[in-house]
């Protein structure tokens, strides 16, 4: 029976039908699936699906990642109401787009995708100071802050992710919360993210979001290992 | 259309030509011109041609003065008295240098109305949309009101990137990288002036100093990175609703730069944020705020700017579209130059692939693009996803299987996708701004990229412009040039453009995730939904 849900879910998002994917949502809600499973079983295993084939082909369409990240997104905030309990949160990230910079739209895909694997991502929205990336990470306890950039001098700016990082040195907060940074400018020289002092970065928002959840295990494992 | 071959010492080749056209006229559209040092009007000969065969006009009284009896049993012509009936073979022998500026068709552009008495010296005047992709240009008799001619041609900035954030970037990291961007863009004017002058005037440097007024249209970027004034604000967010100063800093070493000694040159203050001077001139040029409320304009290209006349207000807005209507960006893309793919149709089995000027298909413009996907979408090669159905390959959609230009391929699908979506999301939002719904669309007006070869129907079914009724869908052509072309030709010329200024009320689109959403909703290749005001 959830089989039958999975392959029309995955058809519909396959497809970018929104409307498809609700349908085939509903029809699993309406015979007695319930919205965790609907979450873990249907929704989760399709993000991840989409993770691994943008691997296999970084050219893939960037308007259906769009589209399908928003699908996961949607789909998962209906359900999540619907939660017989708060899920279990993976994680903490606050993202936001570099000072000086007013491109968003990258950052949505990240988004969608974080959403939909149960980490908690704060939208700090565009032109973000560096100050308050670090103060809203500490504020909503993130293990994460991601930069998403799409203009050569906001990327290598003093007032960006170079910024963030000389707080969080400043601050102590290194291994307290980790910086992955996203936008063109990173995928035309691949180690601009060292230059700029990040952890990471990543050349999609699909594969961004994995990239994330690796931050988000290394900070828990550190924090485990220390208080061993 | 009559057929005219071509056989000169570059190549042979055909056009379709307008019946009734003149041989130069004609050719003044493609790369293989006639020489010429007259405005058409035979008293220079040198456009001296020899006619093959064909059904033409007889020989004017020009060309009785200027070519002997033995030359006219020959069959010499001159090309710009001779006219064609039906289908006709020339050869040219001593062609033109080829030249990177071409003759805007004659169809595309504005009668213009009206002259100035007031002008009594410098008598020329020069228009100028300086667009991202490319330049189009008018030199006018001011007094009498004449057009002297047109070029277009692309703006040789494309190297230092196709989009206008590249180029701003370019010149904010090297004082001698902004002064280049600033050298290319002027030197194209100035070629492109001195081509008209040689060409249709006879004469350059004496004209030069008859040039009264030279008036600049363009985005914002473009007349920044023109003046070497205002790059530096368009980058900061903080100035992005504001106005932007892009006069130069020093008038008078600034005017030292161009070869008009006795002109005005003048840069077109722009709205404010990316939205530039040019959608004010489509604006003037379509009547949109003489009219009634509920009129929408759109100036499609790499910088895509919209306007929205409510009967009080004029809301403005830019968005970046992308330059994949412009060509840029799509693996066989061009920009609507002779050899541009502008229409395609179903022809039995196979399509049927127009090009400009009737040329082998040198790839997509614009309006090409639209038929190709709209074609595909309807005929389930591609899905509302933006992905091909099985059997197309990874290699794309060949629509004339002897011609590799005639490819498309996935990623110029989403290429497509996102900048109909940008356009798309843009006027739904701008119309929720301005608290209005489709349902008030009286007209909308569509400038820029695709001229006047944009099917409607198919870019209504692909998503680009709203199921409108199809009368109050209205496509101009060199908008933005003809709004210039009459500030130039008015009492008080650009100072209009300022009260024009006055009325509008700047709309930013970067800071509102609404129109975020909208956008991803407008990324699917389907008709827009119009139901409410508020489309989703």
């Amino acid at each position: 029976m959830l089989n039958s849900f999975i392959k029309a879910y995955n058809e519909a998002v396959f497809e970018t039908d929104k409307d498809a994917a609700f349908n085939a949502v509903n029809a699993a809600l309406a015979v007695g699936i319930r919205a965790e499973d609907v979450v873990f079983k249907i929704v989760i295993p399709a993000v991840e699906e989409m993770m691994s084939s943008i691997s296999q082909d970084p050219d893939a369409n960037l308007a259906q990642h769009f589209m399908t990240a928003q699908i996961a997104a949607e789909v998962t905030e209906k359900m999540l109401e619907k939660f017989d309990h708060p899920p279990e949160i993976v994680g903490r990230v606050v993202i936001g787009t570099a000072h000086g910079d007013l491109h968003s739209l990258g950052k949505r895909i990240v988004m969608g995708c974080l959403k939909a694997l149960m980490v908690e991502a704060t939208d700090l929205g565009a032109n973000v100071p560096a100050q308050r990336f670090v103060d809203e990470a500490l504020a909503h306890d993130a293990q994460v802050i991601a930069v998403s950039a799409m203009m050569v001098h906001t990327a290598i700016g003093e007032n960006g992710a170079r910024k963030v990082r000389r707080l969080l040195r400043e601050r102590g907060l290194e291994e307290r919360i980790k910086l992955i940074v996203g936008g063109a400018p990173y995928r035309y020289d691949a180690e601009l993210f060292q230059t700029v002092g990040a952890d990471a970065w990543a050349a999609d928002g699909v594969s961004a979001a994995r990239t994330i959840i690796h931050l988000i295990e290394q900070v828990k494992h550190h924090e485990v290992v220390a208080n061993l | 259309m009559a057929l005219l071959s071509v056989h000169s010492t570059r190549g042979n080749y055909r056009f379709d030509v307008a019946e009734g056209r003149s041989v130069r006229e004609a050719l003044d559209l493609t790369d293989v011109r006639v020489r010429a040092a007259c405005g058409g009007t035979g008293v220079c000969g040198a456009c001296v041609i020899h006619l093959i065969s064909g059904d033409v006009s007889p020989p004017t009284p020009a060309e009785y003065l200027k070519l002997g009896p033995e030359q006219r049993t020959a069959g010499r012509r001159l090309a710009c008295q001779l006219r064609l009936k039906g289908d006709a073979a020339i050869r040219l022998e001593r062609p033109a240098r080829v030249s990177p500026w071409k003759s805007i068709p004659p169809e595309n552009l504005q009668p213009l109305i009206g002259g100035r008495a007031d002008v009594q010296t410098h008598r020329l005047g020069v228009a100028v949309d300086l667009g991202t992709t490319s330049i189009r240009i008018a030199v006018l008799d001011r007094q009498g009101g004449r057009r002297i001619a047109t070029r277009y041609g692309r703006n040789p900035q494309g190297d230092f990137g196709a989009d206008v954030l590249n180029r701003l970037e370019a010149a904010r990291a090297s004082p001698k990288q902004a002064a280049e961007l600033a050298r290319l863009a002027r030197g194209a004017i100035v070629r492109a002036v001195r081509d008209i002058l040689a060409r249709d005037l006879g004469e350059v440097t004496p004209m030069l100093a008859q040039i009264g007024q030279v008036l600049i249209v363009g985005n914002t970027a473009m007349l920044a990175l023109l003046t070497g004034h205002g790059g530096d604000s368009l980058l900061d967010p903080a100035y992005w609703q504001n106005a932007i100063d892009c006069r130069p800093n020093d008038q008078a070493a600034w005017h030292a730069l161009w070869p008009f000694p006795h002109a005005e040159i003048r840069v077109v203050d722009p709205v404010g944020g990316f939205v530039g001077s040019d959608l004010l001139a489509d604006v003037w040029a379509t009547g949109l705020v003489a009219g009634a409320a509920g009129a929408l304009l759109l100036d499609i290209g790499t910088n895509t700017e919209l306007a929205l006349w409510d009967g009080k207000t004029l809301h403005v807005t830019s968005v970046a579209g992308g330059p994949a209507f412009e060509g840029a960006g799509i693996c066989h893309g061009m920009p609507a130059e002779p050899g541009a793919i502008f229409r395609i149709q179903p022809h039995g089995q196979r399509y049927r692939c127009q090009t400009l000027g009737g040329e082998p298909a040198r790839g997509f413009c614009g309006s090409g693009l639209v038929d190709a996907v709209a074609l595909l979408l309807a005929e389930g090669r591609l899905k509302p996803s933006g992905r091909f159905a099985a059997p197309v390959m990874a290699e794309g959609y060949r629509f004339d299987p002897a011609n590799r230009s005639t490819t498309v391929i996935g990623a110029d699908i989403d290429a497509f996708q996102r900048a109909k979506a940008a356009t798309a999301a843009a006027m739904s939002h701008l119309l929720v701004r301005a608290g209005m719904g489709w349902g008030d669309v009286q007209r909308l007006c569509v400038c820029g990229a695709f001229g006047r070869t944009l099917n409607i129907e198919h870019a209504q079914a692909v998503g680009l412009l709203p199921s409108l009724p199809v009368h109050a869908i209205e496509l101009h052509s060199d908008a933005s040039l003809a709004g210039c072309e009459r500030a130039l030709l008015a009492p008080q010329g650009a100072d209009d453009f300022s009260e024009l200024i006055a009325k509008t009320r700047l709309v930013n689109l970067s800071q509102t995730a609404d129109y975020e959403d909208r956008y991803i909703e407008q990324l699917r290749l389907r008709p827009m939904m119009l139901g409410s005001s508020v489309p989703f």
